[in-house]
């Protein structure tokens, strides 16, 4: 980083620590004096308020050499992203300039945006935001986060932060809800979870596991895999793990099925979705926001301080938080008294 | 069953309408994959939550529920909880919450109020004061309320129903939010809510400012106007207007550090109007104020050790009440033989404080059972009573008589000489233990016991037993049984007012339930639940005339009644930008001593809501509510309260931080008339012109009314 970013960066902090006193002095008076003055200026003490935070909001300045491109969706995703930003702007210690990309944007204004900021590393979220950076200068670096997977040759150039949870830790939580678990079967897509399965494959080696992978190019193809598992599968030591995988994983076809067969059959089944949890998974592992946030910050600033030689390629989710049906576990037997460390908890009565 | 209204018909239509138009993305496709959908997002982003699978019919409203109704506060949002309607009553227009037809009418003490588990109801009424004031919102992360009985766990007045209010932590509100709010009726709020990090410490704090004059709709007939035309008098205000406005202020801290948890918190209420006066004579002079100051701390660890949770929590409660001149009755009133030239005037006022300490361990080391065990100690001492008045009660007939001859009818304090309510100190020591115990695939018992040792009136014990069975992958079954009661207010016991003299040896009142409950996933956008309950009150605590013909009442333990109903509750997620949740309540409730309809309460009740989400950011909810078929009380000759459907529209649009966001409500769009039943009054003997209620033609609910709000995140 130039001394001058340096310094930039350095009057940024003091700005926004100088703001944030003068914010909360501001509001601590207001606490001092409330009872006296609430109660008879009540319309005055709403304008204090909004002059406050106009002014809080004027003084707040962004600094650094990153910026975010994000989708410009509807909730409930946008409060995801919001989120994610949140944690990119804790973790760099600043405001983070954030560029909302709408249907029809207007590329070249953010781009002269970007120029005119000197932002150097450009942190992509949603497939939106991703596309965005494929008009970028070349010398502005790209970190991509809050997508599923892309196409491994368009992962090379860049670092990918999927949010695919890590197989690696879904094994982890398998074993301490099955320790007998020594078998796990899967269906994926070749065309979207190679990668992904690759990783699969050594995770499950490491904690003494068989994968047992099925590549399935279409829904048919992936039913009768299906239908196959359950006739074979040992409820005693094997468990069925749904990816996020729009081949593999219909919810109107494959998710019904799954449900009713591994209820019948007592077998383990856990997913990459969570949403599958409140269906009936076991468990699964979703993506902690802040936390990505702030993965996806340190990806930049490595970016930034290795002078653009940041690592390449798809990266699983690790930042998790943990959601399991208790429903799910009673009915399997699973004993989860004692243990309170979840995240999430269906059904939720 | 009355036809159901053509409104309902129409905006169940609009609202299927909307299922068409709503698009879908393929960005959201692949967000939908990682995050699930819309309803699981919004939880997934929340915070961590318990493991407890309550064995009891129960209802959780989270934030964005709560934004999407567009409620201005609490009162509104429990509208919205299938088998319960709020009524109010014509003093202060103090809201009472009917669960399941059960419904005081006077006071609220079937319902136990709990913020962050921690009760606040109040030892004078027993209920969540009558200064209430309603409850903001934005301070609250969810609402969990259960209908039936909670005694075996939370112990006094959990009878009907138990709502339990969780204000947002740290998690819940990262960084700095703004509101400023303005609506009809000149109601005005600006507030601040905080979330971040001091240090080690997770600190959320929050402060609301704000104010309403309130819904001055008009009473053309008060109990004035039934003593005037009972005595030839002319006195009464009527016809005039309610007063409903009040000041608010609000105030919380909660901080969190490694499993410790300490929160504060602040509620004043001032200027609060009388309604229609608080013995149902328009009252246009007196004001109440209510000041409540909580704090609690906790400490938990689920895995202390191998098998064992412990945790503990220790609360202070500082609560008081104070009127300013209640014009109790218009000057010159004439009452059993004696004029008021003055009007009867009182500022009665009364403080109490609530320590409360308990703690609980949990053991999971048997195999299939999970164990539960508690132990508490509360202390809750009504301790000041002040009695401010221009009349005394004849110690002979209980007779309100001017006191003119003393003090020429000044208001003096009879604080000493004939206070209103004797102060009161009750001390209560209570165990429960609760077994989960899994006995065979798939079936659950929860069995759990709890007993509580009063000082004053004696000790209850209280069991519950719950009965699941997940029947298949998308079908769980409960039957459930419990006992309940509640606790007789301090008022019930201590109270000096002929309408309603105390009684020291009153005993609890009490209910049993029988509930059934089926959650049904009919399909993986749909869910369906199911509830049955029937249930028997008794020992219920009402003022009774003491003899036959005089107006002295003195509380008893003389009620009983029984209900049976039902509760349907559908959520149907159309696609990822519409929702669709609503629900059926019906209910019959019988007051067993006349064999009649208990009154007051709806027969039916629908509520339905969509979300609908559109071009992004904005949202449109529009909701429903029709109330019907609601009973007058035995010897009540007026006709059925009249039934109504409202429909209320928010549209909103939530923005990230830096931005702006904004929503907007119209409540009651199509103006309906909205009338909650007034009290049945005994006849007046030979005197069948005058009618069976201090306040006949009922009460007056907020016609159309429209509020604005503005929120902006730092």
């Amino acid at each position: 980083m130039s001394p001058a970013n340096v310094i930039k960066q350095q009057m940024a902090s003091l700005w926004c620590a100088a703001t944030w006193r003068v914010f909360a002095s501001g509001w601590i008076v207001i606490m001092a004096g409330w009872r006296s003055v609430a109660m008879l200026w009540r319309p005055a003490l709403c304008c204090a308020i909004g002059l406050t935070l106009i002014a809080a909001a004027a003084a707040l300045q962004p600094g650094r050499g990153i910026a975010v491109i994000y989708p410009d969706i509807g909730e409930p995703y946008r409060s995801v992203f919001a989120r994610i930003i949140e944690g990119i702007e804790e973790q760099t210690r600043s405001r983070v300039p954030s560029f909302a990309i709408g249907a029809n944007p207007n590329m070249q204004e953010i781009a002269s945006e970007l120029r005119r900021q000197d932002i150097r590393v450009v942190i992509a979220l949603g497939r939106n935001g991703l596309k965005f950076t494929s008009g970028l200068e070349r010398d502005i670096g790209v970190v991509a986060g809050g997508v599923l997977s892309i196409p491994e040759a368009d992962a090379r150039n860049i670092s990918v932060h999927s949010l695919a949870p890590d197989p690696g830790l879904l094994f982890t939580r398998l074993q301490t809800f099955m320790p007998a678990a020594k078998r796990v079967f899967v269906v994926y897509d070749p065309n979207q979870n190679t990668w992904l399965i690759r990783l699969a494959r050594e995770a499950a080696r490491a904690r003494g596991l068989e994968l047992v992978a099925h590549e399935a190019s279409d829904l048919k193809t992936a039913l009768l895999i299906y239908q196959d598992i359950f006739a074979k599968a040992n409820p005693q030591n094997d468990a069925l793990w749904l990816i996020q995988d729009s081949t593999t994983v219909d919810e109107t076809s494959v998710l019904p099925l799954v449900l009713r067969e591994t209820w019948g059959r007592n077998l383990v089944f856990f997913s990459s979705s969570v949403t599958h949890v409140r269906r009936g998974a076991l468990f699964s592992l979703y993506p902690d926001n802040v936390e990505i946030g702030r993965h996806l910050a340190n990806s930049a600033l490595g970016y930034l301080s290795s002078g653009g030689q940041g690592p390449r390629g798809m990266v699983s989710l690790k930042a998790v938080r943990l959601a399991v049906n208790v429903r799910t576990a009673g009915h399997l037997g699973i004993n989860l008294a004692g243990r309170q460390n979840f995240d999430l908890i269906f059904p939720e009565q | 069953m009355p036809k159901t209204p053509l409104k309902l018909v129409c905006v169940l239509g609009v609202l299927a309408c909307t299922v068409a138009n709503a698009a879908q993305v393929s960005e959201e496709e692949e967000l939908a994959m990682a995050y699930g959908d819309k309803a699981t997002v919004s939880i997934a982003t929340g915070v961590r939550q318990d493991l407890r699978r309550a064995p009891a019919v129960a209802t959780v409203i989270t934030a964005e529920d709560i934004k999407a109704t567009g409620a201005t506060g609490l009162d509104e949002v429990m509208e919205t909880v299938p088998g319960v309607h709020v009524s109010h009553t014509a003093d202060r227009y103090f809201s009472t919450y009917m669960f399941r037809g059960i419904a005081s009418m006077t006071t609220n003490p079937q319902v136990l109020m709990l913020q962050n588990g921690v009760p606040v109801n109040t030892l004078y009424r027993g209920d969540k004061g009558e200064v209430w004031g309603n409850l903001p919102l934005e301070n609250l992360a969810r609402i969990e309320i259960i209908r039936g009985p909670g005694s075996a766990l939370y112990g006094a007045d959990a009878l009907a129903g138990v709502i339990n209010i969780i204000t947002k932590t740290a998690a819940d509100t990262p960084g700095t939010e703004f509101g400023l709010s303005a609506g009809s009726f000149n109601t005005q709020s600006a507030w601040v809510q905080h979330g971040g990090k001091l240090g080690e410490v997770d600190v959320a704090a929050y402060l609301r400012v704000g104010g309403t004059d309130g819904y001055n709709g008009t009473i053309d007939y008060d109990a004035a106007t039934r003593l005037n035309q009972r005595f030839g008098t002319h006195t009464s205000l009527a016809p005039g207007s309610l007063k409903t406005g009040h000041d608010a202020i609000d105030a919380s801290l909660d901080l969190g550090y490694d499993k410790w948890r300490l929160r504060a918190g602040y509620k004043l209420r001032d200027n609060l109007g009388l309604g229609a006066g608080v013995s149902y004579a328009l009252d246009p002079v007196g004001k109440e104020k209510s000041e409540r100051i909580n704090a609690d701390v906790s400490w938990s660890d689920p895995q202390f050790a191998r098998n064992w949770g412990l945790g503990f929590n220790g609360s202070y409660l500082a609560y008081s009440e104070e009127a300013n001149n209640y014009n109790i009755n218009p000057p010159g009133i004439k009452i059993g033989g004696n004029t008021f030239p003055n009007g009867m005037i009182g500022s009665p006022g009364r403080w109490e404080k609530q320590l409360r300490v308990s703690g609980y361990a949990t053991y999971s080391g048997f195999a299939g059972h999970s164990l539960r065990f508690g132990v508490g100690h509360d202390d809750l001492n009504l301790y000041r009573v002040r009695t401010m008045k221009n009349f005394y009660l004849d110690p002979n007939t209980g007779a309100p008589t001017p006191d003119l001859a003393f003090n020429g009818g000044a208001v003096v304090d009879y604080s000493s000489r004939q206070p209103h309510l004797l102060p009161h100190r009750r001390l209560n020591d209570y165990w429960y233990v609760q077994d989960e115990w899994n006995f065979a695939r798939d079936w659950t018992l929860t069995a759990g016991i709890r007993r509580d040792k009063f000082s004053d009136f004696g000790a209850t014990t209280n069991p519950r037993l719950a009965l699941v069975w997940d029947a298949t992958v998308d079908l769980t079954a409960k039957l459930l049984y419990g006992q309940a009661f509640r606790a007789p207010a301090f008022n019930d016991q201590y109270g000096v007012n002929p309408t309603g003299d105390g009684n020291p040896n009153l005993k609890p009142e009490r209910i049993r339930t029988v509930e059934a409950a089926f959650a049904w996933q009919a399909r993986k956008d749909t869910q369906v639940n199911l509830s049955l309950f029937q249930y028997l009150q008794s020992d219920t605590i009402r003022a009774v005339a003491n003899a036959v013909g005089t107006s002295v009442q003195t509380f008893q333990n003389t009620g009983k009644q029984d209900g049976h109903g039902a509760e349907f509750e559908l959520v149907w997620d159309a696609n990822r930008s519409l929702r669709l949740t609503g629900n059926y309540s019906w209910q019959v409730s019988t007051d067993q001593t006349t064999n009649t309809d208990a009154g007051y309460a709806p027969h039916h009740h629908v509520y339905a809501r969509a979300d609908w989400r559109f071009t992004g950011n904005w949202m449109l909810s529009p909701q429903l509510n029709w109330v019907a078929d609601r009973k007058r009380a035995f010897g009540d000759t007026r006709p059925d309260v009249p039934d109504y459907t409202s429909v209320d529209l928010t549209l909103r649009t939530e923005r990230g931080k830096g931005q702006w966001s904004f929503a907007a409500s119209i409540r009651n769009l199509f103006d309906a008339t909205i009338l909650e039943p007034t009290l049945f009054a005994a006849p007046v003997a030979g005197r069948p012109d005058i009618p069976t209620s201090l306040i006949p033609y009922d009460l007056p609910m907020p016609s159309r009314s429209f509020y604005l709000q503005a929120t902006y995140s730092l």
